[in-house]
């Protein structure tokens, strides 16, 4: 679990290299039930290095309408074990594409109303092209591989959300580079 | 002295065994049942309406032996390698005396499959009987023996019993195949609307249960488990083995982690 402030070391630490500079990247992987602070996330990100010129967050939110006008209410359930494992992959598949310098996700699983923040995904490059592409790698293939599921409440009753073709497209956005 | 299976707020939880070493471990229980001497004499001459008594509670016996997770809520999933049912008929004592012993190599102790595959066993006698004698008692379900772990040793203090188990080995016991018995199930895991579907969160089977070790096997032996098969058949069902993705068939090991779930929708 991952609280502000104490970050929880990821087992996949080992698959990244050292830094030019000789520190150690900041890489976390974290799958909680508590609120994150994203402000906390990028002081995080962006302390310890100077060799950064880019970062960029993404943060996805809980909405009041989705495949329903109005809902009142998710619940996100995850793989333990699994969705840790696909998302180092996917961490690591981007720094195969592109020069990261830190990366950190956090994903909420639970109990969330709208306006509540769900995901976190950072990203530090020394220039912005690198960042804004990595973080939208991430976020596209978080949405398709990772297994997380969400289940949407209104006042009609609940229903598990439907995977959406826009999702799978996104993909191919990456196949063709 | 604290209860294990209680936390810090006193609510039941189940141990923690992941850091417990693991160790041979034994454990006997006896209990027994007693009737009417005209019951046990059918009983003896195997002159029950329902047919073979001893043979049946034993079978029932090892089956609880084997499911007593399902029974006792906060007792683990155990992998027995060795599970025995012993039966004497004691004349002068009209009862029939119940031994059982198990034995597993793991973190935890068995004493509670031990006393399980008593108390069914007893009942099932109770059943196969009770039509010719509705007055039987079943009496003394006990540990007699545990070994292994970190409490070591524990034997009952023979001498306060009032009528100590006779120790004669009877001719009567049938272990389980061993080989059987020492490989690994497939653990299968279901999410989300699956699960909901299904009415089932995890499943486990011998990979020797299957018509052969394949994914596609997997599928249908789980189709013939559960009450909605047909939720099984959706086009878009993913699979990961070991918590990597596949598709298509694939071959499938003992202690294998197979999950099944609908596409993902996270983020």
């Amino acid at each position: 679990m991952l609280r502000l402030g104490l970050v929880m070391k990821s087992p996949f630490s080992h698959l990244l290299p050292e830094a030019d500079h000789g520190r150690q990247k900041i890489y976390v992987i974290a799958i909680q039930r508590e609120p994150f602070d994203i402000g906390a996330l990028y002081q995080r990100l962006v302390g310890e290095g100077h060799e950064t010129g880019a970062v960029v967050s993404f943060v996805g939110r809980v909405r009041d309408f989705n495949e329903s006008p109005e809902v009142t209410a998710l619940t996100l359930e995850h793989y333990p074990g699994m969705t840790e494992r696909a998302l180092g992959d996917i961490v690591q598949q981007a720094r195969d594409r592109w020069q990261i310098n830190d990366a950190i996700i956090v994903h909420r699983i639970g109990y969330m109303t709208p306006g509540d923040d769900i995901v976190a995904v950072l990203v530090s490059t020394a220039h912005r092209h690198a960042a804004f592409e990595a973080c939208a790698f991430i976020m596209d293939f978080l949405k398709t591989s990772a297994p997380f599921w969400k289940k949407e409440h209104t006042h009609g009753g609940a229903y598990w959300v439907r995977e959406r073709e826009s999702d799978l497209a996104s993909l191919k956005r990456w196949e063709q580079q | 002295m604290t209860l294990t299976h209680l936390n810090e707020r006193g609510e039941a939880s189940m141990v923690d065994v992941s850091d417990k070493q693991s160790s041979h471990r034994e454990a006997i229980a006896t209990g027994r049942i007693v009737m009417q001497p005209d019951t046990l004499k059918l009983l003896a001459d195997g002159d029950m309406p329902k047919g073979d008594v001893l043979a049946t509670a034993r079978i029932a016996g090892i089956q609880a032996a084997k499911r007593t997770h399902e029974l006792i809520p906060l007792c683990h999933a155990l992998m027995l390698s060795k599970v025995a049912v012993d039966f004497e008929l004691d004349i002068a004592g009209h009862c029939v005396r119940v031994k059982a012993f198990c034995r597993l190599e793991g973190r935890t102790g068995v004493e509670m499959e031990a006393l399980t595959a008593v108390s069914v066993a007893c009942l099932t006698l109770y059943d196969m009987c009770k039509a010719v004698d509705r007055g039987m008692e079943i009496m003394d379900v006990r540990l007699e023996h545990k070994s292994g772990g970190q409490s070591g040793v524990w034997e009952r203090d023979t001498t306060v019993e009032s009528s100590p188990l006779d120790t004669r080995e009877t001719s009567l016991e049938t272990p389980e195949p061993s080989d059987e018995l020492n490989e690994s199930p497939i653990q299968i895991r279901f999410f989300a609307e699956l699960r909901e579907r299904l009415g089932i969160e995890k499943l486990s089977v011998l990979p020797g249960h299957l018509s052969s070790p394949t994914l596609s096997a997997l599928k249908e032996w789980i189709k013939s488990q559960v009450d909605t098969p047909e939720a099984m058949d959706q086009p878009r069902l993913l699979c990961a083995i070991n918590h990597d993705m596949v598709q298509g068939d694939a071959a499938l090991g003992a202690g294998d982690e197979v999950a099944f779930f609908p596409p993902v929708t996270g983020g």
